[in-house]
């Protein structure tokens, strides 16, 4: 189970991805098994690796913004996972959402740290309330994923309605009208999972920043903090435009692509750009602290 | 083993004669009664559909009839002079008939290349055959085969794929648009016969409502009743909009009925609702800029012709593809057939070489001892067709195997090894 390495899965979702686009030129329908075979493959080896994590670490993997992005990588998998064997043959619905699952992968292979900085002396409802904090989030992330995904579809079909270009063989999209339902519904419950997640951050850091005087704090300045701000702004006006008619179709799926990208940067961003946080998660130098007064 | 089909298709004969020798109905049943009534050897599948009528039949080359035969069938069956048919009938024999089961079931030869319907008439023929005891080994192995094919040639050409006619484009562009429709609201403007055509198309996706306005209102309300759709004043054709999801206008007016700006205040009154118009009419009833908004999927006739030629050229780019799988197919299946023909020889040959053998002996060792009793004389009768059976079990159990395989050379080695081992004579 150690030899399990991120590159394992990451690769075989890159293979069902490359299975995936060859739907614009394969025709065979050995290409469809081949590419739900290994996207299941894939995911297999996922959970497999993500349970190893736990039983090495003894709780749940979700406290290093690699496995949260981990997480958000299987969870994400596997809703494609469900969609792809449930549409139709033809519905192209991996080729939007393989690119984000092997994106995630790669990014938290990459990119995100394996290591986080949490307070040695939390107690034991700190670390349930930091859980909660987490796996608010996590459920935002998935249906901001699923938002996001949708709204490409939307984009790509309504370029296809609008070009009046037929359909290749082989390759269809869902109705606009699915695309979009399926968009405002991720939007309608990513929002309050995401402001729930946010508010319980705020408290806690308060509430330890409070019992754990001089120690590293989380500031309003803090990268992490302002990143998360905007994008809870950038999701309140996307929430407010999904009710205004004349903001329905394009313009809520671009903000939907800003917000999507927001979150991103929320999520990894901060660590990518080795911005100084004080952020449990995401400090993984446990000196580094952001100037400014405490929450 | 031989194979035929004889018949006719509406390339080769006119619809009069297909209808005569059409086995519709009850004539479907009796005429595969009738068949092997006549020809009770063989076995028949009996094909008939609109545009054509072929009777399939297989068996030993020494009774499959001959086309003649088939023709004078047809005739007395069908109670028609063999003159009224006879120049128009077609036939293919052996490996061409497989072929050209394949190419109908892939739809090759029908008469819109790509439809579906057919498939599933080959499946009702043969499915009928069954129920009647009349398709033998040949015949399953072909047309299981045939309906495999006409499936594949579909998933791997795409060629049941778009549609042909403006109308159908202008159903799936509508599915492209929404996904439920029970509650959508066609309006359709004017009352035209493509206005009817393309209504009647979308009536096969269940539409919650249709709105009919004219400027006539007699003929509004004349086609509101045909679709059992409901007629609208044409001076409250701006309140129909609003309500519409799916606009259908197909009016002989000179000028747009339908400009941007007013359909820029119905889209607001819409609350910028998904609309899909289909401006059917020439010259045309909505400003082309209508389309240029944002939630407005705007098609005019010459947007739905395009699809449905472009839609044409993507199938018949896939008949050669195809025709190669086809052709492929159709040297397997009947190298297959051959093989298990061949197989199914060797077998019988082996158990009639042994018995001759085992009854020689039994016959010589009576003789030699004719103290025997009965019960004595049948127990070594018992032990010899048992010790033959014995021995002959794994040797069967192989050949049966090596008919089954995938055909790789013919005859297969096992077959040559045991025609070699137990003397058995070539034919």
């Amino acid at each position: 189970m150690e030899r399990l390495t991120v590159l394992c899965f990451a690769g075989t979702y890159a293979l069902a991805l490359l299975g995936e686009l060859a739907r614009f030129g394969v025709r065979a329908p050995l290409r469809w098994y081949a590419t739900v075979g290994l996207t299941a493959l894939a995911w297999f080896v996922q959970t497999a690796y993500l349970l190893n994590l736990a039983s090495v670490s003894g709780h749940v993997p979700m406290t290093t913004v690699f496995e949260s992005m981990m997480a958000l990588s299987w969870i994400f998998a596997a809703l494609g996972l469900y969609f792809m064997v449930h549409a139709p043959k033809p519905v192209a619905v991996g080729t939007f959402i393989l690119p984000i699952v092997v994106a995630l992968t790669t990014v938290a292979g990459l990119a995100a740290p394996r290591r986080a900085d949490w307070g040695a002396s939390w107690s034991g409802a700190t670390v349930f309330w930091g859980s909660t904090h987490g796996l608010f989030l996590l459920a935002g992330a998935v249906s901001t994923c699923v938002a996001f995904a949708a709204g490409l579809m939307y984009l790509a079909q309504a370029k296809k309605l609008k070009t009046k270009r037929p359909s290749r063989f082989g390759i269809t999209l869902p109705s606009l009208e699915q695309s979009e339902r399926i968009n405002r519904a991720a939007i309608t419950i990513a929002f309050p999972l995401l402001t729930f997640g946010l508010l319980i951050g705020l408290i806690l850091s308060m509430t330890t920043n409070a019992a754990a005087p001089g120690g590293p704090a989380l500031t309003w300045f803090d990268p992490k903090v302002i990143s998360a701000l905007a994008m809870w702004l950038v999701f309140a006006v996307l929430l407010h435009a999904r009710f205004r008619p004349a903001m329905r179709g394009r313009g809520v799926v671009v903000l939907t692509i800003i917000a999507f990208a927001f979150l991103v940067f929320t999520w990894v961003g901060v660590e990518a750009l080795r911005l100084p946080t004080a952020h449990g998660v995401s400090r993984t130098n446990p000196n580094a602290t952001a100037t400014g007064r405490p929450l | 083993m031989r194979l035929v089909a004889v018949g006719v298709d509406y390339r080769s004969a006119p619809a009069s004669v297909r209808e005569a020798l059409a086995f519709d109905g009850d004539k479907g049943p009796g005429g595969l009664r009738a068949l092997t009534e006549a020809f009770p050897s063989c076995e028949f599948v009996v094909l008939s559909t609109c545009n054509r009528v072929e009777v399939y039949v297989a068996g030993d080359p020494e009774n499959v009839p001959g086309v003649d035969a088939l023709a004078s069938f047809l005739s007395g069956f069908h109670q028609i002079p063999d003159e009224t048919f006879a120049g128009h009938l077609v036939s293919y024999h052996d490996e061409g008939s497989i072929g050209h089961l394949f190419r109908v079931a892939a739809s090759l030869e029908s008469l819109v290349l790509g439809e579906g319907q057919i498939l599933g008439q080959v499946r009702e023929a043969y499915r009928e055959a069954k129920k009647h005891n009349t398709a033998g080994p040949i015949l399953h192995k072909v047309f299981e085969n045939a309906i495999r094919v006409g499936k594949k040639v579909r998933e791997e050409t795409g060629m049941d794929q778009g549609k042909l006619s403006v109308a159908s484009v202008a159903v799936d562009v509508a599915r492209g648009v929404f996904d439920t429709f029970t509650d959508k609201t066609v309006l359709v403007i004017g009352a035209g016969k493509m206005g009817d055509l393309t209504l009647r198309h979308l009536k096969t996706l269940n539409p919650g409502k249709i709105l009919v306005t004219n400027r006539s209102p007699e003929r509004a309300e004349a086609a509101a009743q045909r679709w059992g759709g409901q007629a609208v004043p044409f001076e409250r054709l701006n309140l129909a909009l609003i309500e519409a999801d799916v606009v259908v206008s197909t009016t002989a007016a000179d000028d747009p009925i339908l400009t941007y700006d007013q359909y820029v205040r119905v889209q607001r009154a819409r609350r910028n609702r998904l609309a899909l118009i289909l401006d059917i009419a020439i010259p045309r009833d909505v400003e082309p800029r209508v389309g240029d908004l944002d939630r407005v999927m705007l098609y005019n006739v010459d947007d739905l012709r395009a699809q449905a030629e472009e839609n044409r050229k993507q199938r018949m780019r896939g008949v050669d593809p195809a025709l190669a799988i086809i052709e492929r197919e159709t040297a397997v299946c009947y190298a297959a057939l051959r093989h298990q023909r061949y197989a199914g020889a060797v077998l019988k040959q082996l158990g009639e070489n042994v018995d001759a053998i085992r009854k020689r002996e039994i016959s010589a060792l009576y003789d030699a001892c004719p103290d025997l009793t009965e019960p004595q004389r049948a127990a070594i009768a018992h032990m010899a067709q048992r010790l033959q059976n014995q021995f002959l079990h794994q040797p069967r159990a192989a050949l049966r195997s090596a008919a089954a395989e995938p055909v790789q050379e013919h005859p297969h080695p096992l077959l040559h090894a045991v025609r070699h081992l137990f003397g058995l004579a070539d034919g």
